[in-house]
């Protein structure tokens, strides 16, 4: 079959693999319809998350049509279409019981790498280095899902494919974000990038009652979305104070929520990036951290910061003291999908949560070397390249 | 961007990924065996037996100790292994042991990595694939 493989640092091709096969009894096999490009993508594609083999097939936010299922799978037939969790979880530990998902203790077969960097492991992802399990991604023609009965959900026949494609990730972890992130009826909300996972972000607060939502970013293509399909406030970085103007949305109090979502390849004007892209660069650090930075310093007193952008490692010049000496809440995960993408797809079919406008290039795989340049490089306004295997 | 920050763009990772595996593998010259390892497993202690575990736990039970006790706060059952004095069995073997019997336990069964492969051996792989053919033996646990 097809497939998008990283071959290096910066460097893809269209190949071919041989097809996956059903290991484990609680397995299927889908065939992948639409497979989209994300920003944490960006990582491996960069060299910044170094787990990655020559041959690895990228991708984990995808949807599709069931070919196959092993003899222990329940909820799933052949022909159900399907979308299907970034993060592959068990369902039956103690993290998946209360609902961490991408905390799952089962779901890893390479436990030993993360549990080394960061203390204990988080679960296994589709597509996302041998870090995360080393299983396979969705940017091929077909894809083998374990803990498919837990990990995979039927669409309902009202959601299109274009809709119910960005329940996979990008909604599922824009909704994390708000909702672990304590999101009220009344609050003021600041979403740091205005990608899909920012704008799906904003959306929640909005449809979980937060009085204002204030999403930031300097793409004025992606702010204008926000405006149009997400119904939130929007600042440019690169024009507006925005310290200042969200000091002012708010009465002087600052956001009682703030969510991060742009990751450690964050860009800011002024010499803050150029001190932290040096740093990276001389692998001083591993991660660039200035949304996270503002979003600490903007938050108000005993507020709540999300990070739901991707870090790796460790960062430099963190604002410890604001975030204790203002008795912050900070707080992050990867995604828990299969704790959200039911409710989603229940919101997509009535029309409360919108994403077709996200996919502003769709493609045939063949062309995914191109589709990640667009997207890497924000050419031609593009906010999500998708692909059509 | 300048050659300077592209040489060190590509160098870096795979200077680092070298570095963390030499880290790891220095580490475990100078880290004398552990030989004590626990983890918890969310089954209630009622419903084990250390005699009844599944897995490979049981291949290895005749040359460490084990022991089951409650976890506090309903979290299950911790299972703490000592491996005994002149047995053969590893740290890893016990890592992986008791990683599989977790599994076991609350999945009823042990996820396998994605195949075939898709990937090809090159020079800058090989320590990442070391690391990845034994990824249930290393870690912390």
């Amino acid at each position: 079959m097809k497939a998008l493989q990283w071959q290096g640092v910066n460097k893809l091709a269209v190949g071919t693999v041989p097809d996956p096969e059903l290991r484990n009894p609680g397995d299927i096999i889908v065939k992948v319809t639409r497979t989209v490009t994300c920003g944490s993508d960006l990582h491996l594609l960069g060299g910044y998350i170094p787990f990655m083999e020559k041959g690895d097939v990228l991708g984990h936010e995808f949807l599709g049509e069931v070919v196959e299922v092993g003899p222990d799978v329940r909820n799933h037939r052949v022909g159900d279409r399907v979308v299907v969790s970034s993060f592959i979880s068990c369902g039956n530990c103690w993290y998946c019981d209360q609902k961490l998902f991408s905390l799952c203790d089962n779901g890893n077969t390479n436990p030993a790498i993360t549990e080394t960097l960061w203390g204990h492991a988080p679960s296994g992802c589709f597509g996302y280095s041998h870090a995360m399990g080393g299983n396979a991604g969705s940017h091929a023609e077909y894809i083998r899902v374990p803990f498919a009965d837990v990990g995979a959900f039927t669409v309902p026949d009202t959601v299109s494919d274009e809709r119910a494609l960005f329940a996979s990730d990008s909604a599922s972890t824009g909704w994390m974000g708000a909702d672990l992130g304590g999101v009220k009826p009344g609050d003021v909300v600041a979403v740091w990038g205005a990608g899909a996972v920012g704008q799906m972000a904003a959306r929640a607060a909005v449809l979980l009652g937060a009085d204002r939502v204030i999403v930031i970013d300097r793409l004025e293509n992606r702010l204008d979305q926000v405006r149009q399909h997400v119904g939130a406030e929007t600042l440019n970085y690169e024009s507006d104070d925005i310290a200042g103007e969200l000091r002012d949305r708010s009465g002087g109090r600052g956001p009682d929520v703030c969510i991060e979502a742009v990751g450690m390849e964050a860009h800011s004007p002024g010499p803050q990036f150029a001190y932290d892209q040096l740093k990276l660069q001389l692998r001083l650090q591993t991660d660039r951290p200035v949304a996270v930075r503002d979003a600490i310093h903007a938050c108000r007193k005993g507020g709540s910061v999300f990070v739901l952008g991707v870090y790796a490692g460790f960062v430099d010049k963190f604002p410890l003291g604001a975030l204790m000496n203002k008795g912050l809440t900070v707080r992050g995960a990867q995604m828990h999908g299969q704790r959200y993408i039911p409710m989603l797809l229940d919101r997509m079919a009535k029309g409360e949560l919108v994403t077709e406008h996200l996919a502003t290039h769709v493609m045939p795989l063949d062309e995914a070397p191109e589709g990640y340049r667009i997207f890497k490089d924000k050419k031609d306004d593009c906010v999500r390249a998708v692909f059509v295997p | 961007m300048t050659r300077t920050a592209k040489v060190l763009l590509i160098a870096g990772p795979i200077a680092a990924g070298a570095a963390a595996v030499a880290a790891g593998r220095r580490a475990k010259r100078r880290t004398p065996p552990r030989h004590r390892h626990v983890l918890t497993v969310y089954r209630p202690l009622a419903e084990l037996e250390v005699t009844q575990l599944p897995g490979s736990l049981s291949e290895i039970a005749d040359h460490v100790e084990i022991r089951l006790a409650a976890a506090p706060g309903g979290r299950g059952t911790e299972i703490a292994v000592r491996i005994l004095d002149g047995s053969p069995i590893t740290d890893g073997e016990v890592r992986r042991a008791l990683r599989e019997t977790r599994s076991l336990l609350e999945a009823g069964d042990v996820l396998l990595p994605s195949g075939p492969p898709t990937t090809v051996s090159t020079p800058l792989n090989r320590p990442l694939q070391t690391a990845t053919a034994h990824g249930r033996e290393g870690g912390l646990l």
